[in-house]
């Protein structure tokens, strides 16, 4: 009697650690704590970028209305890009690439991801004489204002996406 | 603090809710469509737009009804205001599939603002015009007419007698004026060359919708005609109404025409060392 229900009791086990190892992710596992949240990566990021209020607390650029915050608004960015971004160099090529990161609640960057599509949004791998001139101004912007919320300074959330045309950045959003 | 935030963040959620309407499914015996809708509806009131609950929540009502168009629309949201253009078109192209005359005007409007795609953007708006028989109306928040959008993009695109011809007749069919028609029209003059047309559109702004922009604008046209006096006393002006917050402004994204202080004090110093 002992042993029958111990092989009982063997055999139940089995099955429910064999239908755990078998049952298919559920899709709460495709999603982060908010779309498009940018996880630490050892291989990309700076290791002493430090976030004000914790992952969780990572906001969006839009979420307190006030839009693209920069030193000299909008202009000085296209600004950097006008004087620095070089069309000889760069493939003629066309498409959209956007460039999402952090700013923390000191105003400074990091977390850097590429994201490039061409003109019928599918996504594509744009030349890297187009994306790392791109990326590597994007990461020198130094004016980017911490957005405050209830009188504290916050983390967020910005990105850039640059509409290219024949190598040639023709329109910068947002 | 992480109270407010989230009560700000469900807030943001809220423009959305009007727009369902359960029993009407319900009315016409869609009882699947209903049960989905009711479960989007308890997810848009609980969560957060980009959270994985909100995410979840839509997924399990495309389990129930999986042609729901809303809930592609509305899982599509979060992606279109993080820049991720590649899974915003996927999701919103379910959306325009199973609901046309419904999305076609948000994917034309959104596509336009977000990733400045004029030529798809126009592409929507025609293709939605050939399907109905009744006026196609305003964008989804409201700003414009979508025959607006249609205008604004043919600009960008370097078209602007088409531009003014299509904002004209727009106008002209007094179904809907926008915040922001007549100051469009009045730069889409004031573009080529049309000033006595630019200034009675700025004065329609005016009368409409006061903002520094007509009165930057309009100080463009008398720099144009060489009155310098009346170009600094309207740069002024709009500089008084920019830093009283009487100017155009989006959360996401910066709008056609939209001017910074940064523009006004550049002219005023440019005016002021021609005098």
């Amino acid at each position: 009697m002992h042993i029958q229900i111990s092989f009982i009791l063997i055999i139940l086990l089995t099955l429910i650690s064999g239908c755990q190892s078998r049952k298919k992710p559920s899709s709460s596992n495709e999603y982060l704590r908010w779309v498009d949240d940018i996880q630490f990566d050892p291989t990309l990021d700076d290791e002493s970028f430090a976030l004000c209020h914790g992952e969780d607390g990572v906001l969006q650029y839009f979420n307190n209305s006030k839009g693209l915050e920069y030193e000299g608004e909008k202009h000085a960015i296209i600004k950097e890009f006008e004087e620095r971004y070089d069309t000889t160099i760069a493939a003629k090529e066309s498409g959209l690439i956007r460039i999402r990161f952090i700013v923390n609640c000191q105003g400074e960057t990091d977390r850097f991801r590429i994201l490039s599509m061409d003109e019928n949004y599918n996504q594509i791998k744009i030349d890297q004489s187009i994306t790392h001139q791109i990326l590597n101004i994007t990461k020198s912007l130094k004016g980017w204002k911490p957005k405050t919320f209830e009188e504290e300074t916050v983390d967020y959330y910005q990105y850039l996406i640059f509409k290219i045309h024949q190598g040639k950045i023709v329109k910068i959003l947002p | 603090m992480k109270q407010a935030i989230f009560l700000l963040l469900l807030l943001s959620n809220i423009s959305s809710y009007g727009q369902l309407n359960c029993n009407a499914f319900l009315y016409n015996g869609d009882s699947l469509q209903y049960k989905a809708c009711k479960l989007v509806e308890r997810v848009e009131k609980k969560y957060y737009q980009f959270s994985k609950e909100y995410q979840e929540g839509l997924d399990k009502a495309l389990e129930i009804y999986p042609y729901f168009a809303y809930a592609y629309r509305e899982k599509a949201a979060p992606y279109v205001k993080s820049g991720d253009f590649i899974t915003w078109k996927k999701l919103i192209d379910k959306a325009v599939e199973y609901d046309p005359l419904q999305y076609l005007g948000v994917r034309a409007s959104l596509r336009y603002k977000f990733f400045a795609d004029y030529k798809g953007a126009i592409a929507d708006i025609e293709q939605l015009d050939s399907m109905v028989t009744y006026d196609i109306g305003p964008t989804s928040n409201g700003t414009y007419h979508l025959n607006v959008v249609k205008a604004l993009c043919h600009k960008e695109l370097g078209k602007k007698r088409n531009a003014i011809e299509i904002l004209v007749n727009q106008i002209e069919t007094e179904t809907y004026i926008g915040a922001f028609d007549y100051l469009h029209l009045g730069v889409l003059y004031l573009n080529t060359q049309m000033y006595d047309e630019a200034i009675a559109a700025f004065e329609k702004q005016k009368e409409q919708n006061n903002l520094a922009e007509n009165h930057y604008y309009s100080a463009m046209v008398f720099k144009e005609i060489g009155q310098i006096e009346n170009c600094i006393e309207l740069l002024k002006e709009a500089k008084i109404l920019y830093e009283d917050g009487y100017h155009m402004h989006d959360p996401y994204s910066q709008l056609i025409d939209e001017i910074y202080l940064e523009d006004i004090e550049k002219e005023l110093k440019t005016a002021y060392h021609t005098r």
